[in-house]
């Protein structure tokens, strides 16, 4: 497994070394350790210009998730080469999270929301209350155990959106 | 191999003349002789015909065969070329000076102090028990000018992109009570710093990571260099955690490549000043 992680914005310090230990327990608890997950760390004019080109809002937002495969929700890719072994991209606007969550625990707020991307990757999604209630599940479920392995207290992202 | 300039003991330099007083050289000091006359704006010929018949006296010693060119008893030689070069290196300065962005070198936050010699800056920094030190060099920090598609699209009344002077920097971490300094060169990535708007990748790099003994000019080649590009991941985030602790982190990054540019051109508007001064006999 490949994670890989980069920081491109120059707005909010940030600590790589503890995102990559949270990434790396999420994927062990989707199942997910064996493949390869690329993360930015993005500031507002890159996340503007993505999610303008890509869901033609240019304005930026706090996760945007690029898949590598189309998978059902909770679904595993079967490779079948090295590199379908790429789960895909998550950004996470570390500019807009850090403004909209003031005085919050940043590390956390960006585990929270790492997951939230991680779970998009693996197909899932919340565009009706069903699809919405499975991911939150899910979700839940994967920060349930990385509180226990951190001793954190994480809630899922999407809590009340339906 | 790690910058060995990084540990180079260097004396306290004197901060890097401001382009705007008076030319970086003083006028080149006449020979003992005759003296010039003003340039005058005649062709090149007239200035052999006032030359008259050699005697040691004339104002002006016409050397035969030397193309156009006038001695004019500074040890140099004046052609057209020289007199036209001259006039389009002041033309270039003046227009430097304009474009300059920063008069004086800008300040890196973070209680970062400067000293700079010549093409070579040093940012030091105390931070409990530790000095940390940035050292850098601007000869060859330009990364190539975009290519020649992007080029041929840009519309005509686009203004050029800004030129940015990105060096490769050498970080030196040394405690009190330790003989060894830690050493990290760091690289801009080529492809991506200075354009417009974010790019995906990280700001800077790690690129080779050593220990060497503190306080020793010469660099130790037999002491274990860390190459990065086949690094564990989670090292490569460790030491840039390390960094980002002691104030190297993105935002220094780019603010060291805003006082890079500035002595970039700095030095190089000093260059032609220079260049000016000995092309043109003062």
């Amino acid at each position: 497994m490949s994670l890989v992680i980069r920081n491109a914005q120059r707005s909010v310090p940030l600590r790589r070394a503890p995102l990559r230990r949270a990434l790396s327990a999420l994927l062990a608890a989707l199942g997910a350790s064996r493949f390869d997950v690329a993360l930015v760390c993005a500031g507002d004019g890159l996340m503007r210009r993505l999610n303008g080109a890509y869901r033609q809002r240019p304005e930026p937002t706090d996760v945007l998730s690029f898949p590598a495969h189309r998978l059902a929700a909770g679904e595993l890719p079967r490779p079948r080469c090295r590199h379908e072994y790429h789960l895909g991209d998550v950004f996470l606007g570390v500019e807009y999270i850090a403004r909209h969550a003031p005085g919050e625990d940043l590390e956390g707020v960006l585990t929270v929301t790492a997951a939230h991307g991680l779970c998009h990757l693996l197909g899932y999604q919340h565009n009706t209350k069903s699809e919405w209630q499975q991911m939150y599940q899910k979700e839940e479920e994967i920060l349930e155990k990385l509180n226990q392995l951190m001793g954190t207290n994480l809630r899922p992202l999407t809590a009340g959106l339906f | 191999m790690l910058l060995a300039r990084a540990l180079r003991a260097a004396a306290a330099a004197l901060p890097a003349p401001r382009p705007l007083l008076a030319a970086a050289l003083p006028p080149r000091a006449p020979r003992p002789g005759p003296v010039l006359p003003a340039p005058a704006p005649a062709p090149s010929r007239s200035l052999w015909q006032l030359g008259g018949g050699g005697g040691r006296a004339a104002l002006l010693r016409p050397r035969r065969g030397s193309a156009g060119g006038v001695s004019c008893g500074c040890g140099g030689l004046h052609t057209e070329g020289d007199k036209a070069f001259a006039q389009f290196l002041a033309d270039e300065i003046k227009e430097e000076k304009k474009i300059q962005k920063h008069k004086a070198l800008p300040q890196v936050s973070g209680g970062w102090e400067l000293e700079v010699h010549g093409t070579e800056a040093k940012l030091l920094r105390k931070v409990a028990g530790e000095r940390i030190t940035v050292t850098f060099n601007i000869n060859n920090s330009i990364p190539p000018s975009v290519d020649e598609d992007t080029q041929e699209d840009q519309k005509p009344d686009e203004q050029e992109p800004d030129i940015t002077s990105t060096p490769n920097f050498v970080v030196e971490v040394v405690k009190d009570d330790t003989k060894q300094t830690l050493v990290l060169d760091c690289h801009y990535p080529e492809d991506e710093v200075g354009h417009e708007g974010e790019e995906e990748s990280d700001i800077f790099t790690i690129r080779e990571v050593s220990f060497q003994p503190t306080g020793e000019a010469d660099w130790k080649d037999t002491n274990y260099t860390l190459n990065t590009d086949s690094l564990d991941w989670a090292l490569y985030d460790h030491l840039m955690d390390f960094l980002a602790d002691r104030g190297v982190d993105n935002a220094f990054a780019d603010e060291l490549i805003e006082l890079s540019t500035a002595l970039e051109h700095q030095e190089y508007i000093k260059f032609l000043e220079d260049l000016k001064s000995f092309v043109k006999c003062q």
